[in-house]
């Protein structure tokens, strides 16, 4: 009887630390499979905001570029009543020379009337004001890389 | 308890045992045929219901200035479309409180957004269909706006565009793209293959909802995206170059007006530009013959901006020096045909300097007769006259040089002042920026490189300079020139204050025909500044009908571009005084 009783108390641990570790694993498993799910929707969440965030990155590129465009500077600088001062003048350095003929630039202001075509010119901001422009908007912008599913709340058509 | 009711205990314990071991048979069929059976039938069938396989689009890269300010970009645009089978009121909460909106008040919505009629907008979503197009291509702010409406019944699809930022400038150069982005003209076909990408393939496998379940992403073809050309040319010069021309295509009722500026030490162009020009964010405003780039596609008699090419070819040849004497009258009889000068005089005793500064048929042909004919085609052969330039330019002309062999004895003395051959505005400056470069000449480059995403510049190759004339010939030839812009009644009207520069006027007939007709491409050629060269420039004003009609026509519209050139790069004004070479013996 002896050998039997022995055999019963060391196997009797191992079945207990066996079991204690399947269900470990297993509500470890499912903590985890939790987390994973909750993370599944803040990264859906987060790429949603990301293509947000491009498109608003994309229409203020577009006013910037256009805002800058030559079109614009040039009316702007007409605006301004800015002219051209055709009477260039240098100071050399290493003898302070002055080449040219220093005179009021007394040109007449630059033509206001722009003839060179410009079908997407904007002429001013649209889109956003100081409180929605963050500091870090003047970074480049990246056309956004998944705008084929081009937004939460508009399906894609049907036809694609 | 009695024996009859422990048997009746025993029989609804083995009836219940029966049943649950049919139920359990039954079961384990199932489940060996979901599991074993047609296990993979199932898990395909499941796999396709949640997996996605998508393109992923490849961004086309940029053009940009030498500058790198951005000629053209991509973007997206959306076509926005609605399903009428669906169309109905929206419901909405209003300040707490929940309202229908009808779909005549979405419809005003939708039409200010869309900048359409709401009559054709009503009528667009009456219907049965699942799909219409209300407006194609409307931009990212507009779209977002009609996103905010939360009308379920509205759908869009998402395009890459390309915008061109500043419209109509360098649009002859840039080029354009088709509305499925495939490249047309200029330098958007012929650099297609660093511009376009290579678009991805991914898949993943997603939930009931949507939602992209982890790890299961897999990219079976990475995406590369475009690369950016990167031009030689600066935007503000050639915008201002293209006011420039635009007003002087106005004011002169010409044609069309074209200038080249390359720089002489690199053969770097910075600037091209052109009157009528292309918007390629809109190419089919244009006509047709607007949307191309004449500066390297069209071809004309040059006229009297090839007698520099002459004189040097003469110098450089040992046939004359700028002091060479000749005495030209107004007119002369080769063969049967008889040349004029562009003016009556009677003869006059002509230095060669003289010649060009009064741009004398006569004279050149005196000056150059002896040439043998071989000699001057090669010379102009070597100036690049006859082959299209290393720019390459889609459509590039290479113009008209005949062999000297098919010269008539006419054709032999009227090749000397610019006619029975043609070249582009681009060769001519070509030629040009060889005489300001010491004769050496570079060919004209207008793509640098092609650049990634990190900013490394995959250059273009360029070609090797040559020696076309010898540096004393072709100084010589600048230091002539500098007398018509000193002297010369239009030359003058090219001068910009604080510089010294040199060039040629041209009033070239243009062919009609057998013969020529009424109108000129007046034209003048030039370098800047005399005492260190920097730009070789060109200007031509194609048949202008009023105001001038011969090269005084060329003369403002290059001092407006030369002087808005220099002074934008900072050019040292000149120092001394022009040579002393005498006009007359």
């Amino acid at each position: 009887m002896k050998p039997v009783i022995r055999r019963t108390r060391a196997s009797s641990p191992v079945v207990m630390i066996l079991v204690l570790g399947f269900v470990g694993i297993s509500l470890l498993h499912l903590l985890l499979t939790i987390a994973t799910s909750q993370s599944v929707y803040e990264l859906a969440d987060l790429k949603r905001e990301k293509r947000e965030l491009d498109t608003s990155s994309q229409i203020l590129a577009e006013q910037v570029l256009s805002l800058s465009s030559n079109q614009n500077l040039y009316s702007t600088a007409s605006r301004l009543g800015m002219v051209v001062n055709t009477n260039p003048v240098f100071l050399r350095l290493n003898d302070q020379a002055i080449l040219g003929e220093p005179r009021p630039a007394a040109g007449t202001t630059i033509q206001s009337t722009n003839l060179v075509a410009n079908s997407v010119m904007i002429v001013e901001s649209t889109q956003l004001n100081q409180e929605t422009v963050p500091a870090s908007s003047s970074e480049p912008t990246q056309i956004p890389s998944e705008s084929q599913t081009s937004s939460s709340i508009i399906p894609l058509s049907p036809t694609r | 308890m009695s024996q009859s009711g422990t048997a009746g205990v025993s029989r609804r314990l083995r009836l219940l045992l029966t049943v649950s071991t049919i139920l359990i048979v039954v079961f384990l069929i199932r489940l060996i045929d979901f599991q074993i059976v047609r296990a993979e039938a199932i898990s395909e069938l499941s796999y396709e219901n949640r997996a996605v396989s998508r393109t992923v689009e490849a961004i086309r890269g940029d053009i940009l200035d030498s500058n790198g300010n951005v000629l053209a970009t991509s973007v997206y645009r959306y076509d926005i479309n609605a399903a009428p089978a669906n169309v109905k009121p929206v419901e909405r909460v209003i300040d707490g409180v929940s309202q229908l909106i009808s779909v005549e008040s979405i419809a005003l919505d939708l039409a200010a957004l869309l900048q359409e009629d709401v009559a054709v907008l009503m009528t667009k979503l009456t219907g049965t269909t699942n799909y219409v197009n209300l407006k194609k291509r409307v931009d990212a702010d507009t779209h977002r706006r009609i996103m905010d409406l939360e009308i379920p019944w509205i759908f869009s699809d998402a395009h890459q565009n390309r915008l061109y930022p500043n419209g109509a400038v360098a649009g002859n150069l840039i080029g354009f793209v088709d509305v499925d982005g495939q490249a047309l003209a200029g330098i958007e076909r012929q650099y297609n293959s660093c511009l376009a990408g290579v678009d991805g393939k991914e898949s993943f496998e997603t939930g009931v909802d949507g939602v992209r379940i982890p790890s299961t992403a897999m990219v079976t073809q990475e995406v590369q995206h475009g690369r950016d050309v990167v031009l030689t040319i600066d935007s503000g010069l050639q915008y201002q170059a293209q006011q420039v021309l635009a007003g002087e295509v106005e004011r002169l009722s010409a044609d069309w007006a074209a200038a080249v500026v390359i720089e002489v030490k690199t053969g770097r162009i910075v600037l091209a530009a052109e009157a009528p020009s292309v918007d390629p964010n809109d190419p089919g405003k244009s006509a047709e013959q607007e949307r191309g780039a004449r500066v390297f596609q069209f071809a004309y008699e040059p006229g009297s901006t090839m007698k520099a090419i002459t004189a040097a070819t003469a110098i450089d040849t040992g046939y004359a020096t700028v002091n060479t004497q000749v005495t030209a009258p107004s007119s002369l009889k080769v063969f049967d045909h008889v040349i004029n000068d562009s003016y009556v005089h009677a003869p006059e005793r002509w230095t060669l300097t003289g010649v060009l500064r009064f741009s004398s048929n006569v004279g050149t042909i005196k000056i150059a007769e002896s040439i043998p004919a071989e000699t001057r085609h090669a010379y102009m052969e070597a100036f690049g006259f006859g082959t299209p330039t290393a720019v390459g330019f889609e459509g590039e002309t290479r113009g008209v040089l005949n062999p000297y062999q098919e010269w008539d004895g006419v054709t032999n003395f009227t090749t000397m002042f610019g006619q029975a051959l043609s070249v582009s505005p681009v060769q001519m400056t070509s030629a040009y920026q060889t005489l300001a470069n010491e004769g050496v000449r570079i060919s004209p480059s207008l793509v640098a490189g092609c650049q990634d995403d990190r900013g490394n510049l995959d250059p273009i190759a360029t070609s090797t300079p040559t020696q076309v004339v010898s540096a004393a010939t072709a100084n010589d030839v600048m230091h002539m020139l500098e007398k018509v812009v000193e002297q010369g009644g239009i030359g003058k009207a090219t001068a910009v204050r604080g510089y010294r520069s040199a060039g040629k006027t041209g009033t070239a007939e243009i062919k009609e025909g057998s013969g020529y007709g009424d109108y000129y491409a007046a034209s003048f050629f030039g370098m800047a500044p005399v005492d260190n060269p920097q730009y070789a420039m060109g200007v031509v004003i194609y048949k202008p009908k009023r105001v001038w009609t011969n090269s005084m026509a060329a003369a403002a519209g290059y001092q407006k571009i030369l002087s808005n050139v220099l002074l934008a790069n900072r050019v040292q004004p000149s120092s001394g005084t022009s040579m002393d070479l005498p006009n007359k013996w």
